[in-house]
């Protein structure tokens, strides 16, 4: 059976700027995008096509490079190079700036929501990782400043059940991290790219992380109990899996699909590949075939891509070319 | 390796790194960043532009740098011409907002224990130039280096004082002695606040200054919005810099070149501290304190000397300016940073409300490192102070206080977690040993001295009423206070703005 990526729509959602990333509510039912204009939109689909629906410009004052949706989808979070990092409470159809978090010395790379929502992580290329804990006042404290890495960082992402945050780093390592004693530490530290880690996802499960890389390869990484004593909390996370030779240029950005577990992957070379875990492989050294390849996705670098949470094989992408496109991800009739 | 110098009026920041690194591996071993997370540490590579005479001739040019680290400008017709190495002091650091802090990554030529000893072999060398050479410990050194060795922090105290008079130094004195002092001017200082708190929003809260790492922090950060509040208190390292240059200098006949000073200190951030303009003397050409090394640096000169600490004779204290009775060193109630909270705290409650506190009840907020004390009064609170230590608690306190949320009076403020006896420059663990571990045992060490009021120190009442009254108002402010300066930000061409 030969699947297929079929582009459902596509759109110029940042005019005359980049699109750097894209985010689905929690429901599905709308999608955030931000870009080098500063400003973030937000859109629905209507109809045939997708409208948009707000635009929130105040908020920063440079390049909005990341956005997350609170898990209850109630609120987005927005990360930009003016070093700070923007809290919107959704009211209706529209969107206020609840907060501004303030404390990276610049650029905030990344933002990402813990799954129980009282948790925000950031990042930025001052190299630290903050946690923030909102409070029923909704108010945000830092908890947290871990200074692991010894370069910008590019990414942070939480595990999708337990309170554990993975980061990605121009150091060109992947970091894990846990709470103990009141404060963040770094557990575990995965190395094996050899040029910057730019983005990180989790499987469906929490068991197996996936990174992609500036050195063109995509990486799938494995819990492993290290078994030294029973009171190590230590994991040592070991790849189980390198997808090289399939991506022409970097390797920007991965989404591991809760729905169907298919990875899609977004690249330098214009194009959108979605691969899958082959059958019956060995889960210690499992394989993943390339089974689309969408060349040009994009007409330049594609910055992101997103499954969608709800829809099976719905899946959205972002470019530098400012344009936003919809997939679907499936099974040729 | 070439690069187009875009900028011909100042050298690329690529270079300035260069340098950096290169000074910077020379002292690795002592330089090396602590493992714990929450220091404030260097953000970035060094941006700081650094003038250069400007040749004549165009204004784009390219740059070679040769293996051995040296650089040629390559001129239009070929020619290499060599360029000067740039060379940044101290003080370019500190007057840079290129990145926040630290001490702990820059290299300090003049304030390492290699120069020390160089003080001391011109000394023995019979150089004409003869220098009275000055110590003074710090009580968190003291504990770090007796838990190393397995004494008290007085035996501690003791042994260090014959192991520097060994080497030829002239006095040993000890910073509890100046901390005294620093009590005592931020307990007036605070209560000064606290009565003109109604006329003056940025009273209060009163924010501790004996931290340098904070102070830098604050200065380069939060500049002129932070700076009201923070108390001009100087630290125990600088009224000890006052002491010895000014008061012990008369006293000997001496001028203050002649004296060299050294401040053993558990943390890097004070060698900044001690290279203040602030704490220069510009007419005598010299610093209150010339030169500070940690007490992991005196472990490294024990180490060098061969010697382990417990087997130097514990002799008598130099006790000039020492905190002591009889032969035994004191402390001062309160945290192992200095008891700012403690000892301000019991004062204003005494002093404005006419309570006598008899035992503080520290409440844990959301970390350890985050406690407060209130003092209450048929249900109203009437004081509110907290101690904040670490990059993480300072974070939310600043972003409390620019929301107007802030609820203290006064805040005890320290960059390293768990505070001074912490510090980035204390005697790092053992391989067998855990952080937590020997924190826990150096802060039983510190508090196993006993304890001495400021009010108590005898010899302390006495300088306020020779010296410092003879020295006049103003000068007497001098000796004990400081001032602090917002740092702009940087915004010359060298700030890269990244794209990705």
């Amino acid at each position: 059976m030969k699947e297929v990526l079929n582009k459902l729509h596509k759109f110029s959602a940042h005019p005359d700027s980049r699109c750097w990333y894209v985010a689905w509510n929690p429901s599905g039912t709308l999608l955030a995008s931000c870009g080098g204009d500063r400003a973030i939109r937000i859109w629905k689909k209507e109809g045939d096509s997708w409208e948009c629906q707000n635009v929130l410009s105040e908020g920063h004052q440079r390049t909005v490079r990341k956005v997350a949706w609170s898990p209850c989808g109630n609120y987005l979070a927005s990360a930009s190079f003016d070093a700070t990092t923007c809290i919107w409470a959704k009211k209706g159809d529209d969107f206020e700036c609840l907060t501004v978090l303030e404390g990276h010395e610049n650029e905030v790379k990344c933002v990402a929501w813990a799954p129980s929502g009282s948790l925000l992580a950031t990042c930025s290329r001052d190299k630290s990782v903050w946690v923030w804990e909102v409070d029923e006042e909704e108010e945000y404290e830092c908890v947290s400043v871990v200074n692991a890495h010894t370069q910008d960082v590019k990414h942070v992402v939480w595990h999708p059940t337990q309170e554990l945050l993975a980061s990605a780093s121009y150091d060109n390592t992947v970091r894990l991290y846990r709470e103990e004693d009141d404060d963040w530490v770094c557990k575990a530290t995965m190395e094996g790219h050899t040029s910057t880690v730019w983005s990180l996802a989790f499987d469906p499960s929490g068991q197996r992380l996936v990174s992609c890389s500036d050195d063109r390869t995509v990486k799938i990484w494995k819990e492993c109990h290290s078994g030294e004593g029973d009171n190590s909390t230590d994991t040592v996370w070991k790849c189980v899996c390198t997808l090289s030779g399939f991506h022409g240029r970097t390797v920007y950005d991965v989404a591991w699909c809760r729905l169907t577990g298919a990875l899609a992957t977004a690249c330098g070379d214009d194009g959108v590949r979605v691969f899958k875990e082959d059958e019956n492989s060995d889960p210690d050294q499992t394989t993943f075939s390339l089974v689309v390849h969408a060349a040009k996705a994009h007409n330049q670098d594609v910055n992101c891509v997103a499954w969608h949470p709800k829809e099976a094989g719905l899946l959205a992408s972002c470019s530098d070319d400012g344009e936003i496109a919809i997939w679907s991800y499936q099974a040729e009739a | 390796m070439q690069c187009e110098n875009l900028f011909p009026d100042v050298v690329r920041s690529a270079r300035c790194t260069a340098v950096w690194q290169k000074m910077a591996s020379h002292f690795s071993g002592v330089l090396q960043l602590t493992d714990l997370d929450d220091f404030i540490t260097p953000s970035q590579e060094c941006v700081k532009p650094v003038k250069v005479e400007k040749k004549q001739g165009k204004s784009v040019a390219k740059i070679q740098i040769e293996d051995d680290g040296s650089y040629f400008q390559v001129n239009q017709d070929g020619k290499l011409q060599k360029l000067e190495k740039a060379k940044i002091t101290l003080n370019d650091c500190l007057a840079c907002s290129g990145c926040i802090t630290s001490a702990e990554s820059v290299l300090i030529t003049q304030q390492s224990h290699e120069e020390l000893y160089r003080v001391l072999q011109r000394n023995k060398q019979g150089s004409s130039e003869q220098m009275v050479v000055v110590v003074s410990v710090s009580p968190q050194s003291r504990a770090s280096l007796a838990a190393r060795f397995n004494l008290s922090s007085t035996d501690a105290g003791r042994r260090l004082t014959t192991f520097f008079k060994s080497l030829g130094v002239h006095h040993v004195f000890d910073t509890g002695f100046s901390r005294t002092f620093s009590l005592l001017e931020s307990q007036r200082e605070f209560i000064e606040r606290f009565q003109r708190r109604e006329q003056d929003k940025k009273s209060l809260p009163m924010l501790a200054s004996a931290c340098p790492g904070w102070i830098c922090y604050a200065e380069k950060t939060h500049g002129d919005f932070i700076i009201p509040y923070i108390s001009t208190t100087r630290s125990p390292q600088q009224v000890m810099g006052s002491l010895v240059k000014s008061f012990f200098a008369e006293q000997q006949g001496l001028t203050p070149q002649q004296i060299y000073h050294v401040a053993v200190m558990p943390c890097y951030d004070k060698k900044l501290e001690a290279s203040r303009s602030d704490f220069y003397l510009t007419e005598s050409e010299t610093r209150e304190v010339d030169c500070v090394i940690t007490s992991g640096e005196v472990l490294k000169m024990l180490e060098q000397e061969s010697l382990s600490l417990s087997d130097v004779d514990p002799g008598s204290l130099d006790t000039m300016f020492s905190s002591v009775c009889g032969d035994e060193l004191l402390r001062h109630e309160g945290s192992g940073s200095g008891g700012y909270l403690h000892h301000v705290y019991t004062h204003a409650a005494k002093e404005l409300f006419g309570v006598e506190v008899k035992d503080i009840t520290y409440k844990t907020l959301k970390n350890k490192d985050f406690q407060e004390v209130t003092l209450e009064k048929d249900g109203t609170v009437l004081l509110r102070f907290a101690a904040t230590y670490g990059f993480r608690n300072i974070q939310n306190l600043v972003q409390k206080l620019k929301r107007g949320k802030s609820p203290y009076h006064f805040v005890e403020v320290m960059a390293c977690p768990s505070g001074c006896l912490n510090g980035g420059g204390q005697v790092r663990p053992l391989p067998d040993q855990s952080n937590k571990e020997l924190l826990q045992q150096v802060e039983d060490l510190y508090r196993a001295e006993r304890p001495v009021t400021p009010e108590g120190e005898e010899r302390v009442a006495e300088l306020y009423c020779t010296w410092l009254q003879n020295v006049g108002e103003d000068r007497a402010r001098q000796l004990l206070h400081t001032q602090y300066h917002a740092v702009e930000k940087a915004t010359n061409g060298l700030t890269i703005k990244w794209v990705s």
